[in-house]
Order: structure tokens, then sequence, then C-alpha cells
């Protein structure tokens, strides 16, 4: 049991970190990102560029890939979406236009790459070290307390700085927001460059646990999507909950069924809430 | 010669997924990015049905369409009362649940390994073998499949499901029942798109889950964007662009193992560029912004 809780605090963080971030740029750029499950996964390549390729140390290397992560994040803000929200496209052109930039990426790590795992994992495979009764490894544990730190983080950017401030503006009412002097397109970039930092980590974060491969980006994705859905698209607390929530039913039902079903569980859960309550456990109606 | 018969083939296929596809996006204005599932269940459906006891495809195809219409109906009616950007994820998040279930349901589908040996097809006597013969295939049952899409996008109910695309409160108000036209015509779409995979298990004789990606949804729905949505001719013309464009890398002499990204990274490049440039794609009518 406590194996159980302890993995599902595992998963949900990963949910969390890759959630937020996907929230971030949907509240303010108001459109489904895609290509977020690609910035995760360019996170992990990123890492094994400088660590394995360029021997950069484990530390600044991790510290290379979020920044290129969030700078990758605002050229595609730049180039691609701010080009379309000037000239008025609706939500669903961006989603199609990020799908497309999803399959450009995620195609681009197969040519440069190759498609077979690769691992950036150092030293030897460990037992983990044991907690009640359960087993963590290290890495799991950094990835648990990271996504803690980022959550209070960002709540605290959120609720005190000038940024936070204006981003919850543009998140509310972008015109209102646009009138009191607020340059929207300031923020929006500035949540492309956090969000996609954040989905970079957990894609650092997941590819020392399990290694990489280049689509390892959508299951992760599709799961923080999920989560933020169950979650409340709007509140940061709320995505934290539904990735708990998620990963905890997952967890949970693997005990009934065999794990390969954990996807249709949360597809059944996704298909529930939007249906019941589709503003999630915290959200503002949508 | 065989090579381009068989591209005039592939051409087929994807005219058959991206025309059924073109009536759910195209004329009703519901993206989805779910259609390699109903193409895979019609080529599992077709493969499980002529390995496991030998019925004849005048069987087989049929059963793959009502299955493939019967899951449609079962997933298309909680999720098409979500609209707009949400029915995208929900689609898409279907369309990961059928590849995990085509890759860990072992026992039916043999996962990664894939089902190989289908038996060639025999239609009124005639042995399906040679590559005209199947060439004739393809052009029968893309016929019929665009035969019954012109009936139904240019009748009353055609009609309805682009009003229903333009105005959906409208066309609630003048008394048509939104939600029933919307399922009806998910269910005809998936329909439609199994006869596609009944056709690729014939072809090929071999399908595996690597066939039926997220990616392969993604293609679909790219033909029926670059193409022209809600347009008739619009999924043909940029069926025969997409499957024609990455043939012509071939002769840049580009390695195999690249090739399939390659042709991938194009027309996502392409998908961005035209919701950049022309929504509408090639001679769409429908350009998402509503």
């Amino acid at each position: 049991m406590t194996q159980i809780i302890v993995n599902s605090l595992i998963a949900a963080s990963i949910y969390t970190l890759v959630g937020i971030g996907f929230s971030l740029i949907y509240n303010t750029g108001r459109f489904f990102h895609f290509a977020h499950a690609a910035t995760f996964t360019l996170g992990a390549y990123f890492i094994y560029t400088f660590n394995l390729l360029l021997h950069i140390p484990l530390i600044l290397s991790a510290i290379f890939s979020i920044l290129g992560c969030g700078i990758l994040g605002m050229i595609m803000d730049k180039t691609i979406f701010s080009t379309l929200r000037n000239r008025g496209a609706s939500a669903l052109i961006m989603l199609l236009a990020s799908l497309g930039l999803y399959v450009v990426l995620q195609n681009s790590i197969s040519v440069i790459y190759g498609d077979h795992i690769k691992s950036i994992r150092v030293g030897e495979i460990t037992e983990g070290i044991p907690i009640l009764g359960a087993r963590i490894t290290e890495i799991q544990s950094i990835t648990v307390m990271t996504s803690i730190l980022i959550l209070m983080v960002i709540r605290l950017i959120l609720k005190k700085t000038n940024i936070g401030i204006s981003l919850r503006a543009v998140a509310n009412n972008p015109i209102l927001a646009q009138i009191s002097g607020i340059d929207s397109n300031k923020v929006i970039l500035f949540s492309f460059f956090a969000g996609s930092a954040f989905a970079g980590l957990a894609g650092i974060l997941v590819s020392m646990d399990i290694d990489m491969t280049p689509s390892m980006g959508m299951a992760p994705f599709m799961m923080a999507v999920v989560a933020v859905i169950i979650g409340g698209i709007s509140s940061i607390s709320g995505i934290a909950l539904g990735a708990i929530f998620l990963a905890f039913v997952q967890n949970l039902g693997i005990l009934f069924v065999s794990s390969q079903w954990q996807d249709a569980i949360a597809f059944g859960m996704l298909i529930i809430f939007l249906i019941i309550r589709p503003q999630g456990f915290l959200g503002r109606r949508i | 010669m065989e090579y381009l018969l068989h591209i005039i083939i592939l051409i087929g296929i994807y005219i058959i997924l991206s025309s059924s596809l073109n009536l759910i996006a195209g004329y009703t204005g519901l993206i989805s990015i779910a259609h390699a599932s109903f193409y895979a269940i019609g080529a599992y459906v077709v493969a499980l049905m002529a390995l496991k006891f030998n019925t004849p495809l005048i069987l087989n195809v049929p059963s793959a369409i009502l299955f493939a219409a019967i899951i449609g109906f079962i997933i298309g009616t909680p999720s098409l009362r979500i609209h707009g950007d949400y029915f995208v994820i929900v689609t898409f998040a279907f369309q990961i649940l059928t590849f995990t279930v085509l890759k860990n349901w072992i026992s039916l589908t043999r996962g990664a390994l894939g089902l190989p040996g289908i038996p060639q097809p025999k239609l009124l006597g005639f042995e399906i073998s040679s590559l005209t013969s199947f060439l004739a295939l393809t052009a029968a049952l893309c016929a019929l499949t665009l035969l019954i899409l012109y009936r139904i996008t240019h009748s009353p109910y055609g009609r309805i499901l682009e009003a229903i695309r333009e105005d959906e409160v409208f066309s609630q108000s003048i008394g048509k029942n939104v939600s029933r036209y919307k399922i009806s015509v998910f269910v005809l779409g998936a329909g439609l798109a199994s006869i596609g995979g009944s056709l690729y298990a014939y072809y090929i004789s071999f399908i595996d889950p690597s066939s039926f990606t997220v990616m392969e949804s993604i293609f679909i729905i790219s033909i029926v964007i670059i193409g022209g949505a809600g347009r008739f001719a619009g999924p043909i013309l940029g069926a025969i662009v997409l499957v024609m464009l990455p043939e012509l890398l071939r002769f840049l002499g580009l390695p195999a193992s690249i090739a399939a990204n390659v042709r991938q990274i194009l027309y996502g490049a392409l998908l961005v560029a035209f919701m950049i440039w022309r929504p509408q794609g090639f001679i769409g009518k429908y350009t998402f912004n509503n």
C-alpha cells in the first residue's frame, strides 16, 4: 500500500510539472498547446546532448536544458503563435498549428538521434531507499521534491510579483488587461518560456529515471492534460490535486486490472469529468 | 509501373480515409484526431476474421464497417457532448487508447508482432492477388465510399451538417436535434473509414499497431485540412498531393531509415504553414474560425 502511494506521488509530480506548464500557456495564449509534448521530450534530449555528448557537468547540463526548452517555447510563440494571434486566428487553428509543430519536432528528434532508446542514467541501478516499506530511488525523490518546490514557487510568483499579477490579469480578461496597460504579448511570451521550461524539467527527470525515446512525451502529456481537466484548468492547486487523484486511481487500478490499462482508466476519467464537471475540482466554469 | 500502381492504391486508401473524415471534420466541423483508430478497427476486424475463420471478403468488410460504427457510437455518444478544443483532446486520448489496446491485447492482436499472412481475398469467384486486381478492388471500394459520401453531403441531411458547423445554436433553434446529427455523422464516418482499413489489411497482408499511431491520425486530418475541409474534392486533392509529395523525396536519395520521419516533418510543416497562410486549405470552405 505504501508503495502505491509512493508510486502515485512520483507520477503525480510529473503530471503536475507538465500540467502547470500546459495550463500557463492555455490560460494566457488560450489554446491547447500539443507541441508541449515535444518540448518535454526535447528536455531529455538536450540533457543527453549536453551531458553525454559535450561532457558538461550534470547540474549545469540540466540548467542549460531547462533554459533551452524555455527559449524554444519563446521561439515557438514568436514565430508561429503570435503571428496567428495577430491575425485573430481561432483557438482551433492554433491547436492545429501546434499539432503540426509537434509532428515536426518529434520527427526531427528521430532524424537527429534515431528511434532507439537512449540513457543518461549515471551509476549502477540501485534498489532505492526504503521508506515505510516502500522503495523510492534517488531521482524519484528528487522528482517529487522538485515538483512540490515548483508548485510553491509558481504560486508565489502568481500572487506576489508583477509578472504574476499581469499573467493572472491576461488569463482573466485579456481585453481589460490590455486596456490597463499590460502588454499581453509579453505576458504570453513569458508563459511560453516558463511553461516550456517546466515541461523540459519534467522531461529531464523522467529520462533520468526511465530513459528516453523520441515519442516519450506523448503519454505524460496526455496524462497531464487529463489531470489539468480533472483539477480545473484555471487553478494551480487544482492541477496538483487532479494529478494526485489521477495517479492514485491509476495505481489503485493496477490492483484489479493489469498495468497496460492505465491509459484506459485515464481516458474514462477524462470523459466522466468532461461530462459531469467540465470545470474540474477547483476551476471556474468553462 | 508496379511502383506507380502501388502509389495509386495507397492514394485510393487515403481518399477513403480522408473523405470519411471530411464528413466529420469538414462538413460538421468536428475536428477528430481519432480517425486512425477506425482505420485500425477495419484492418484488425478483417484480418482476424480472415485468419481465424477464413471468411470471405463479402462478409468481412461489412462486419468491419458495422464494428467500427458501433465503436464510433460508443465513443461518440459521450464525447460529442463536449465542444471544440475539448472534443479534440478526447479524440486524441481515444487514439492513444486504441494504440495501447492493439499493442497490449496480445492474445487477440499479437501485440507489436502484428498479424502476418492475411489471405488474399476472393470476390465473385476472382482471386484478387495481382496489383492490377487490387487496383480494381481499391477503385471499386473508393468509388462506393465516394458515392455514399456524395449522396450524404448533397442531401438535406448534409446541408444541416453544414448549418451545425456554421452556427450550432441557430441549428438547434430551428428544431434540429444537433447532438443526434453529430453522433450519426461520427458513426457514418467511422464506418466508412474502416473500409480503408480493410483494403489496407488485404493489400499489405500484414498489419501491426505501428501503422495506426497518433501520427497517422494527424496525417489523415492534415490531408483533409490541406486539401480543403468541407468540400467534396478537397480530401481527394489532399490525398493525391500528400501521398505523392513524399515519393518525390525518394529521388533525392534519402536513406530509408529517415525517409518516414522526413515525410512526417514535411506534412507537419505543411500543416503549420497552411494554418498561418491558408487555413481553408487548397480549395476548402471551412476556415476553423468559429
